[in-house]
C-alpha cells in the first residue's frame, strides 16, 4: 500500500506504519495503529472518521505538532519523524498552514499582525511582512479590517483571517481541522468555497471533518477508524473504493505553486 | 529567510513592545513592582550618600581631615606616679619642632595649643573662662578665619605678647556695646588687647538643628607663649595639644610612626601621649555608615525580590491565560526557544522601562526624605547604575522560570488548553 504512487506527481505526505501510543504500558491508549497515507501535491483530501477514531492525533502528527511513537513520516520529501522540537517548529512554520475550528487567532493582536506572525518567525522583514499580510487579507476579502482586533469580526471573517495566516509562508500543506464546525451553514459554505478556490490554485489541502457533505467536496476521502485507515490511504486505493455519488476529479498537478 | 539572525534582536524588541502594549494592564502591574523596588534602592543609596556628603562638609568646616593630633595621656595606671613619670608629663615645644623637622616637605602646618582657665574681665562682663593659647597654624588648621583686625604676628607669638583674638560669642559677651577691637580685657591679672575677631562659625547638620559649632565661637585666643609664661606654664614649656596637617594621606601613616618614636625618645621612653589620626577616625565612623548603606541596600533588594516574586506570580497567572496563545504561536512556527526569548525580552523590556520610572520616583523619594531630615540631597551616578543594574539582574532572574515554563509547553496540549 505504501509503494510509490503510479502517478507522476510529487508526494506531499508519505507515512508508513504511523503509531501513536499515549500513556504508559498498563494504561496505554493506542490512538494510531499503523497508518499508511500518501497525499500528492495539489490534492484536496478529506479526513473523516468518528470522534475518537484518531483523526485529530493523525492531524497533529501530519502537522508536525506531535511526533509519532513509531513509523515514518515524510512531509514534502523531508523525513520529520525524530526531529527536535525546534526543527519541527521550523517545518510547521515553513511547510504547514493550520486552520482550526476555533480560529485560534491571537485576540489582542490586530488582524494584520495575526497574519504577519508566521512571517515574523520565518524572519521576514517588517515592511515585507506587512505588505504580504495585506495582500493575503485582500485575497481572502477582509483587507479593510486589517487594523481591527479579531473580536470585531464575524466567525466567517475570522476563519478567513485564519486562512490568510495559514497561507502566510506559502506552505506545502494546508491543514484544516473542522474549519466550518463553529460556523452557520451559509458562512460555512463561503469558507468551503474559499478552500475550493485554494485547491484550484494548486494548494494541497487536508481537511478534517465528520460531516459527509463537506467531505464530499473533496477529491478524495480518507476514512479512519480506531486508529487505522480503513479507506483511501492512497490515490489508487481511493479510486478503487470510490463511494458512489461523491465526485472525483483528477488531482491537479503542478498548478499554481 | 535572511533576517533570521541579523536584526533579530531589534525585531524581538519591537515584538515585545507590541506584546506589552497589547497586555497593557498586566504590564503596568508588573512594572509597578520593579518601579517601587528601584525607587527604594535608589532612595536608600541617596539618603546614605547625602548623609555622608553632609558629614564630609562638616569635617571640611572643622578644618579638614588631614590632621594628626598629639595629646598628653596619663602614663600612670595604678598608684602614685614615679618621679620619672611626673617629670615627663605633657608635650613640649620640642615635640612640635622635632615633629615638623621629620617630614617638613609633607607637613603643611603645625598648630600648638595650651589651655588655661582664668577669670576674664571686661567693663561689661566678668566670667571664668577657658583661654586657648594658640600657636603655629592653629587658625587655618581649625577652620577659623579672621573677620576683623589681624592674627598674631610672628614676634607676638615668640614673645608672648598680651594680645587676644575673640570668637563672636566672646566678643559679644565681653563687649556687648559694640566694637571689641582695640579694647582691653583682663585675663587673670594680665591686661590683654583685643587685636582681632574671628568669623562666626555656624554649622547645622540638619537644617532644623541648632548651631553645632556654637562653642567654637566662645574662643578667647592668646599666643601659646603667653599662657606658658604667665598663666599656666612651666620650665618645659609644655603643650596640651600639637596638631600636624599632612594633606598627603599616604605620608600620614609613616609620619605617625616616626613621630611616635621621636616623642617617645623625647619623653625618656614614657608613652605618656596619644596620637589621633583624624582621617582614620573618620574612616572608622564612615565604615559604620557603610553598615547603614548595606542595610539600605538590603532593604531595597528585598523590595526588588518582592517585586520579582510578584512578577513571577503575575507571569505564572498570565501564563495560564497565555497557554493557548503560546500554543497558537507554536503551531504557526514559533519554537520553544523563540517563545523563551520572547518571554524574556518582554520581561527585560518591562524591567528596563519600569526601572527608568523607578529611578525618577527614587529621585522624588530621596528628595522628600532628605528634605524632611533637613539635609541637602546628594546623589551619585553610581547609585543610579547600581539601582538600575540590580533591577535588571533581578528582572532577568525572575523572568527565567515563567519563560522556561512557557517554552516547555507542548504545542498540542497548549492548543487544546481551556
Amino acid at each position: 500500500m505504501t509503494t510509490t504512487s503510479a502517478l507522476p506527481t510529487s508526494v506531499i505526505i508519505q507515512t508508513a506504519g504511523l503509531t501513536k501510543v499515549y500513556g504508559a504500558n498498563g494504561a496505554a491508549v493506542h490512538a494510531l495503529r499503523g497508518v499508511d497515507l500518501t497525499v500528492n501535491k495539489g490534492e484536496f483530501v478529506a479526513l473523516v472518521g468518528p470522534s475518537g477514531s484518531g483523526k485529530s492525533t493523525l492531524m497533529a502528527i501530519l502537522g508536525c505538532l506531535d511526533l509519532p511513537t513509531e513509523g515514518t513520516y515524510a512531509l514534502d520529501g523531508l523525513p520529520v519523524h525524530g526531529l527536535s522540537g525546534g526543527e519541527l517548529a521550523r517545518i510547521r512554520n515553513e511547510k504547514v498552514g493550520f486552520v482550526f475550528q476555533s480560529y485560534n487567532l491571537l485576540p489582542k493582536a490586530s488582524i494584520v499582525r495575526n497574519v504577519e506572525l508566521p512571517m515574523l518567525y520565518a524572519g521576514v522583514g517588517r515592511k515585507e511582512r506587512r505588505e504580504r499580510a495585506l495582500a493575503l487579507l485582500e485575497k481572502v476579502g477582509i483587507a479593510e479590517k486589517a487594523d481591527k482586533l479579531p473580536a470585531t469580526l464575524s466567525g466567517g471573517q475570522k476563519q478567513r483571517v485564519a486562512v490568510a495566516r495559514a497561507l502566510a509562508n506559502q506552505p506545502a500543506l494546508l491543514l484544516a481541522d473542522e474549519p466550518t464546525g463553529a460556523l452557520d451553514s451559509k458562512t460555512g459554505a463561503e469558507v468551503l468555497q474559499l478552500f475550493q478556490e485554494l485547491h484550484q490554485q494548486g494548494h494541497t489541502l487536508l481537511l478534517v471533518t465528520h460531516d459527509p457533505s463537506i467531505a464530499a467536496l473533496a477529491q478524495r476521502r480518507v476514512e479512519i477508524r480506531d486508529g487505522e485507515v480503513v479507506m483511501g490511504g492512497t490515490w489508487e486505493d481511493s479510486m478503487s473504493s470510490q463511494v458512489p455519488g461523491t465526485h472525483l476529479t483528477e488531482p491537479l498537478v503542478g498548478v499554481g505553486r | 529567510m535572511t533576517a533570521r539572525a541579523s536584526g533579530a534582536f531589534r525585531e524581538r524588541l519591537f515584538e515585545a513592545w507590541v506584546e506589552l502594549r497589547e497586555n497593557f494592564g498586566r504590564s503596568i502591574l508588573q512594572a509597578l513592582g520593579v518601579l517601587l523596588g528601584v525607587a527604594s534602592v535608589l532612595g536608600g543609596f541617596s539618603i546614605s550618600d547625602s548623609m555622608r556628603k553632609r558629614s564630609n562638609e562638616m569635617f571640611v568646616k572643622m578644618g579638614g581631615l588631614d590632621k594628626l593630633n598629639v595629646q598628653p595621656k596619663a602614663a600612670i595606671r595604678d598608684g602614685r606616679p614615679t618621679a620619672l613619670q611626673q617629670a615627663n608629663l605633657g608635650l613640649r615645644d620640642a615635640d612640635a619642632i622635632g615633629g615638623e623637622a621629620l617630614k617638613a616637605e609633607a607637613i603643611q602646618g603645625v598648630s600648638r595649643q595650651k589651655f588655661a582657665r582664668a577669670r576674664v574681665v571686661s567693663p561689661y562682663s566678668d566670667q571664668d573662662r577657658q583661654v586657648r593659647g594658640i600657636g603655629g597654624d592653629y587658625i587655618p588648621t581649625n577652620g577659623y578665619s579672621i573677620a576683623k583686625g589681624r592674627g598674631f604676628s610672628g614676634s607676638e607669638m615668640e614673645s608672648g605678647a598680651p594680645v587676644a583674638i575673640l570668637g563672636t560669642e566672646a566678643a559679644n559677651t565681653f563687649f556687648p556695646q559694640g566694637e571689641a577691637l582695640g579694647q582691653t580685657l583682663r585675663i587673670g591679672d594680665i591686661p590683654v588687647t583685643v587685636i582681632g575677631t574671628f568669623q562666626d562659625r555656624v554649622f547645622r547638620f540638619r537644617e532644623d538643628q541648632g548651631n553645632q559649632f556654637w562653642w567654637r565661637n566662645r574662643i578667647i585666643a592668646v599666643p601659646t607663649t603667653l599662657v606658658q609664661r604667665r598663666m599656666n606654664g612651666d620650665a618645659y614649656r609644655r603643650l596640651d595639644q600639637v596638631t600636624f596637617r599632612i594633606p598627603d594621606m599616604g605620608a600620614m601613616k609613616g609620619f605617625a610612626l616616626q613621630l611616635k618614636n621621636l616623642v617617645k625618645s623625647n619623653h625618656r621612653l614614657q608613652e605618656d601621649f596619644r596620637l589621633d589620626d583624624v582621617a582614620a577616625r573618620v574612616r572608622r565612623q564612615e565604615s559604620q555608615g557603610d553598615a547603614y548603606n548595606i542595610i539600605f541596600m538590603l532593604s531595597g533588594m528585598l523590595a526588588l525580590v518582592g517585586g520579582g516574586i510578584v512578577n513571577v506570580n503575575i507571569q505564572m497567572a498570565s501564563l495560564k491565560e497565555r497557554v493557548r496563545e503560546v500554543g497558537v504561536k507554536m503551531a504557526i512556527g514559533a519554537s520553544g526557544r523563540e517563545v523563551f526569548k520572547g518571554f524574556m525580552t518582554e520581561a527585560l523590556l518591562l524591567t528596563a522601562m519600569g526601572s527608568l520610572m523607578g529611578l525618577l520616583l527614587g529621585v522624588g523619594f530621596s528628595w522628600i526624605i532628605t528634605k524632611s531630615i533637613g539635609i541637602p540631597l546628594h546623589m551619585t551616578p553610581a547609585s543610579f547604575v547600581w539601582a538600575y543594574g540590580l533591577a535588571l539582574a533581578f528582572g532577568f532572574l525572575f523572568a527565567l522560570y515563567p519563560a522556561w515554563k512557557a517554552s516547555r509547553l507542548s504545542p498540542m496540549e497548549a492548543l487544546r488548553y481551556e
